[in-house]
């Protein structure tokens, strides 16, 4: 019949009319993310050893770690900083870390009303005397 | 209820005559009365159309719509008026300004003065011409000008194509849709819209003009540059068309007379097809604004599910198919209403 395809499509159209929306809510229903999801980035100050091989690691020089020696001689983490803004998530950084000390985490909501605000300070040591030691900026 | 409306103005008229206003003043301010209800009736259609549209292409879709400014979305358009009235007026410099800012005048008038003739109720039609039909004819079809002035007056070469288009689709379409009309015409003996609904106490004109009612309702929907005839304004090829070039409220205006347009012609479809405002249990104007509201369903499902059309076969439908349709119906509507003379 002459027109055939043109009823049937417009039945297709009623039918999801009456149908259930398929589109996931987003902010009311959150996104299922796999555990292997490059979201955000979550330092394990207590594993890292500021070896700085992430920085050196990173393809856009996003990290930026300050260490200093401390009194047992070893070396400490004084700042730990990745800029966001130019990261691309390839997760090099999460790879290489020896400690596993930094990883990814789900949280994908990153956008922000400056720049300076894509910086993410992931660690930044509070005592005063680690200031006076000598310390050393690693950049990748 | 069935008199709700009536009564009120004929309340306004005796309390304007109470003041002590002469004949003539009191029927010129019943008159300023009937075109800001009928403006506030088309402009809030509108203002909720564009979100019923939205909403029913949600969910033809699939999708929810919007759903974020107001209960359920409800008050997304009247924030998109307000964004578009705070908006830049922006004219090109190398447009022909006059024309330019003519055109949106243009195209709002004769969308608006279409109401004087649509019974929305019983009694209620605002001046009951003898040549109604042809009156809403003459009218629409001016529409036709104002899109040509925009196109032209926008110095774009995609403002002046989507013009071109418009105006041969138009003009082609109004063709089919006239002889469409001509077979309702032809059973009521009549162009006056209250005959034409007095006619239709027993059997709707779809029943009897089914064919012309499939005839009227595509090529309004050409008439109207709606999907899939939306050809002026393609954005794939021609950006929006003749409106490329308007922004804000200038814009608004081309998108109030649109949609207007759709009401307009939703209006007379019910007129003539499906026995204007009358129905049974509720008043007459609870079922004028029922059926107007299902026939502006169908044109958006149509207008959601089917793709536009190529440009050639949108005169080849509308010549070569939609014309000898209408011819043939208006001769077997004449050879019915002579068999139907012979035997009663």
């Amino acid at each position: 019949m002459y027109g055939k395809g043109l009823i049937k499509g417009l039945g297709i159209t009623f039918k999801h009319f009456f149908g259930k929306a398929i589109t996931e809510q987003y902010p009311e229903q959150m996104p299922n993310l796999s555990d292997m999801f490059h979201g955000s980035f979550a330092l394990d100050a207590e594993k890292c050893i500021a070896c700085g091989i992430c920085a050196k690691t990173c393809p856009n020089n996003v990290i930026k770690i300050a260490s200093s020696k401390g009194e047992d001689k070893k070396r400490r983490l004084d700042d730990y900083q990745m800029n966001i803004g130019l990261c691309l998530f390839c997760g090099l950084c999460v790879e290489s870390c020896p400690t596993d000390a930094i990883n990814f985490t789900q949280d994908f909501e990153l956008a922000c009303f400056t720049r300076e605000d894509t910086v993410l300070k992931l660690y930044q040591r509070t005592e005063d005397e680690s200031a006076s030691q000598s310390g050393e900026v690693m950049e990748g | 209820m069935e008199r709700l409306f009536l009564n009120l103005g004929e309340g306004i008229q005796q309390w304007l005559a109470s003041l002590g206003l002469g004949a003539t003043a009191v029927s010129l301010i019943m008159v300023a009365i009937k075109v800001a209800a009928i403006l506030g009736f088309v402009l809030l259609n509108v203002l909720y159309l564009v979100y019923l549209e939205r909403k029913i292409s949600a969910y033809i879709q699939q999708r929810l719509g919007p759903n974020r400014v107001g209960p359920r979305g409800l008050l997304q358009t009247t924030m998109d008026v307000i964004k578009l009235i705070s908006k830049e007026d922006i004219i090109p410099q190398a447009a022909d300004r006059k024309v330019f800012r003519l055109a949106a005048i243009v195209v709002f008038i004769p969308a608006v003065m279409l109401y004087a003739v649509i019974p929305f109720g019983k009694d209620m039609i605002a001046i009951d011409l003898n040549i109604g039909v042809f009156y809403f004819i003459a009218v629409s079809s001016t529409t036709t000008i104002a899109f040509l002035m925009a196109g032209w007056g926008s110095n774009n070469k995609y403002s002046l194509l989507g013009g071109m288009r418009t105006v041969a689709q138009m003009v082609s379409y109004e063709i089919p849709l006239v002889f469409s009309i001509l077979g309702v015409i032809m059973l009521t003996g009549s162009l006056k819209m209250s005959d034409i609904i007095a006619a239709q106490k027993d059997v709707w004109f779809i029943v009897l003009q089914p064919i012309a009612f499939l005839i009227f309702f595509i090529a309004g929907t050409a008439e109207l540059n709606r999907a899939p005839f939306d050809l002026p304004e393609g954005e794939q090829e021609l950006i929006a068309g003749a409106t490329t070039e308007y922004s804000g409220m200038r814009w608004a205006i081309f998108f109030l007379a649109e949609y207007s347009n759709l009401v307009a012609m939703s209006a007379l479809a019910v007129t003539l097809f499906l026995g204007g405002p009358s129905g049974p249990w509720a008043p007459s104007w609870i079922w004028f604004v029922i059926k107007v509201y299902i026939m502006i369903y169908l044109f958006m499902w149509v207008r959601w599910t089917f793709p536009r059309i190529r440009v050639d076969h949108l005169m080849h439908t509308n010549w070569k198919f939609l014309l000898p349709l209408s011819l043939a119906n208006i001769l077997v509507t004449g050879i019915g209403i002579k068999i139907f003379e012979w035997f009663s």
